[in-house]
């Protein structure tokens, strides 16, 4: 989970967990001293980390946690699915690159999904303010704009917009005090930001049919190697012989990917987001390779 | 896990995903060969698996060889060996090259 400072992640948490969410809760202090760890009693397990930011500094402790959790199911305890509330200046992308990265955690852990907050009132100043708040709003798999009571329903509107916008891939939601509330029906344009954040495109690349996964992961892996950096997201369904799988990337991060049930949703497409080539370029290059 | 130090082995590269027979892996080796031959002979470069070596065999045309065992280090290795970064977005014919 991760968001802004301020943006309401500890509330949204606090309320899931009073819904009967059973979870372990890491929470991450940027700051060095612990304060919302009283507000997350209800947690099942809770570990407080407050030695700096996870994406960073923290890195080694984080681990540390994660790897005393992991020993702990080893051992027969139930643990159940956790989640780590970052610090408002976490990196989530940095995170999941240390969760793969690790040779135990990678073991041990399966990433669900990276859900950030975006508070309704100060998003728009955050999203100009600077490229931490845009980084983590383009990892998640989740959005939830919080604190819509707050705002105006032309404001949220265009902040969803601008949302949407910098991670089309992304489920988006409203939240007030944890509880989801329906976000406004208005239609609005998205919110300037400064051109080099601008410069961010979503192509939808069509795979084509019975592509050889070999030489398709091949190209993939080249392009993350080669690209990586300006690609932010990658995310896509491709059709083996074996099933659907689900690929997903964050940067040059690639989850392991999963087998999907048959039937739902769009096949053997590839929707890459950041600084993304156009789409012939892409087609030309994966055309040079599953030639 | 290596018996002597403990440390667990990095779990399967992403790549391998669905690779789940011996058949299906060795299949897969020497396609991923074939076409690294392919996009790398712009390069002055040569990919080659013979099924038997522990991984993928890459050589230049000044006789430079290594063998590439983790998936992961592919392509820094082909970067290496061609003296600079591969870009699979740039379509580079062999008389370019030349």
């Amino acid at each position: 989970m991760g968001g802004w400072l301020g943006a309401g992640k500890t509330t949204w948490l606090r309320h899931q967990l009073r819904c009967g969410l059973r979870a372990h809760v890491i929470v991450n202090e940027a700051a060095g001293i612990a304060v919302d760890d009283a507000m997350l009693s209800q947690a099942h397990g809770l570990t407080v980390l407050a030695g700096g930011c996870a994406s960073c500094e923290g890195r080694t402790e984080l681990i540390a946690a994660l790897r005393q959790l992991a020993n702990r199911r080893s051992a027969g305890e139930t643990v159940p699915e956790i989640i780590l509330e970052t610090s408002g200046l976490a990196d989530p992308a940095a995170i999941i690159a240390t969760l793969s990265d690790d040779p135990v955690l990678a073991r041990h852990f399966r990433l669900i999904g990276t859900t950030v907050l975006v508070d309704a009132v100060n998003g728009a100043s955050e999203l100009a303010s600077g490229d931490l708040a845009i980084c983590q709003i383009r990892a998640a798999t989740a959005l939830i704009l919080a604190k819509t009571d707050a705002a105006t329903p032309g404001a949220t509107a265009r902040l969803a917009a601008t949302l949407a916008d910098l991670n089309p891939i992304a489920t988006l939601s409203a939240a007030v005090a944890g509880v989801t509330v329906p976000l406004p029906a208005l239609k609005a344009a998205p919110l300037p930001l400064a051109q080099a954040t601008r410069a961010v495109t979503a192509v939808t690349l069509p795979i084509p049919r019975g592509a050889d996964w070999a030489s398709l992961s091949l190209w993939l892996s080249a392009l993350l190697h080669a690209h990586g950096n300006r690609l932010i997201r990658l995310k896509g369904v491709v059709r083996t012989p074996a099933g659907r799988l689900l690929i997903q990337t964050v940067r040059h991060t690639v989850q392991p990917p999963e087998m999907l049930p048959d039937g739902l949703g769009a096949d053997d497409i590839l929707a890459v987001i950041g600084d993304a080539p156009d789409e012939p370029t892409l087609q030309a290059s994966l055309a040079r390779f599953l030639a | 896990m290596c018996n002597a130090c403990g440390f667990p082995a990095r779990t399967g590269h992403w790549t391998d995903a669905r690779l789940d027979t011996p058949h299906d892996r060795l299949r897969a080796r020497v396609r991923r060969a074939q076409v690294l031959a392919r996009v790398l002979r712009p390069y002055g470069m040569a990919a080659h698996d013979d099924g038997v070596t522990d991984g993928l065999i890459l050589s230049t045309l000044s006789g430079a060889s290594v063998i590439v065992t983790d998936p992961a280090e592919l392509w820094p290795t082909v970067d290496r060996l061609a003296g600079r970064g591969f870009d699979p977005l740039l379509a580079r014919s062999t008389i370019a090259c030349l």
